[in-house]
């Protein structure tokens, strides 16, 4: 019993932080972006104003450094669906987990040891 | 709403087919250790597992100098199942999941991101907790400092990349990483801790496993 217990509370504890997901996060540049920033001059290193247009321009410039000019439409970019706002995030990241879930166990099933 | 791993525009393609190869040679291993040591039973935890470190990830916890980081969830993955290969097998999925629906993280690098996260995560993780608990004899801190240490780890290696690249210069590459990522694994090590103290209070049986002892 405590072993299905600790496992639905899991799944409970998931989908509740991937419902609050969208409104608590922090829209802040995530560590990587903001080295990438800083070091194209969009933003200061230790600083927190971020200069929009440089930024663009620094996401042009690291394209042709690189060449890699790969892009793909996901069909729900950035956690978003279209027509909705925060509901439509939550509902995103409450389906990427399920789905993460449903693979994982899949998987799991289909490679796992048996005796 | 942001999470963000590296995105295709940052390596270029050949880069990005090698770190594709490395990734893919780890993947195979880590269905081979789940073909060898993953019990059925143990299925559905890897499964919740992976859920929560997948709703976790989406949640940018903001630091200082205008920054936000998020959890990586390898090492909690590595201890709770007993092996590197877990943190492999799940960041894997979650990763793949994350670039395919939701545009997060590139396709042609999603290799560098499985590199980053799940084997230097998944491994740094797993043995820096390993020798860490025989010093500490506590699970709970030193869950802690190896998450931490893990996820600094994992961001120095993703500057090295990014030097390769040609998209930071090395130094300044891995002094603005590690300065936001050493604050970003404070949140790492704390939520691995308190999920890793939530998981074994419910299932003490698992606390054998994290110390290497095959399951």
């Amino acid at each position: 019993m405590q072993r299905d217990n600790l496992l639905i509370f899991g799944v409970i504890i998931a989908l509740a932080i991937a419902v609050a997901a969208p409104f608590i996060a922090s829209s802040n540049p995530d560590g990587l972006e903001s080295a990438f920033f800083g070091i194209f001059g969009a933003k200061d290193i230790h600083g927190s104003e971020l200069n929009e247009e440089a930024a663009g321009a620094a996401e042009e410039q690291v394209t042709e450094i690189t060449g890699n000019t790969f892009s793909f439409a996901a069909p729900f970019p950035d956690y978003s669906i279209e027509g909705l706002s925060k509901m439509g995030e939550a509902l995103a990241v409450a389906i990427g987990t399920l789905l993460v879930l449903a693979v994982a166990f899949g998987l799991g099933r289909a490679f796992s040891r048996t005796e | 709403m942001i999470v963000v791993h590296i995105p295709d525009a940052f390596i270029p393609l050949p880069q990005a087919a090698v770190y594709w190869i490395i990734a893919l040679i780890f993947i195979a291993l880590a269905l081979r250790w789940a073909r060898a040591e993953m019990r059925e039973e143990k299925v559905p935890l890897v499964a919740v597992l992976a859920a929560g470190i997948f709703a976790i990830q989406a949640v940018n916890v903001p630091i200082p100098w205008g920054t936000s980081g998020h959890m990586m969830g390898a090492a909690l993955a590595a201890v709770v199942l007993g092996s590197p290969f877990a943190a492999v097998f799940v960041l894997t999925l979650v990763l793949i999941v994350q670039g395919v629906l939701f545009g997060d993280g590139g396709i042609t690098v999603m290799g560098a991101n499985i590199i980053n996260m799940g084997v230097v995560g998944g491994f740094v993780g797993y043995y820096s907790y390993q020798g860490l608990n025989r010093v500490f004899k506590n699970p709970y801190p030193s869950a802690f400092v190896a998450a931490w240490f893990s996820l600094l780890v994992a961001a120095l290696v993703c500057a090295v990349e990014m030097a390769i690249a040609g998209t930071f210069p090395l130094g300044l590459g891995l002094f603005s990483m590690g300065l936001y990522h050493a604050v970003i694994g404070v949140i790492e090590g704390a939520i691995t801790a308190a999920a890793l103290y939530l998981i074994f209070t419910a299932r003490p049986d698992l606390i054998s496993t994290s110390e290497g002892v095959t399951a």
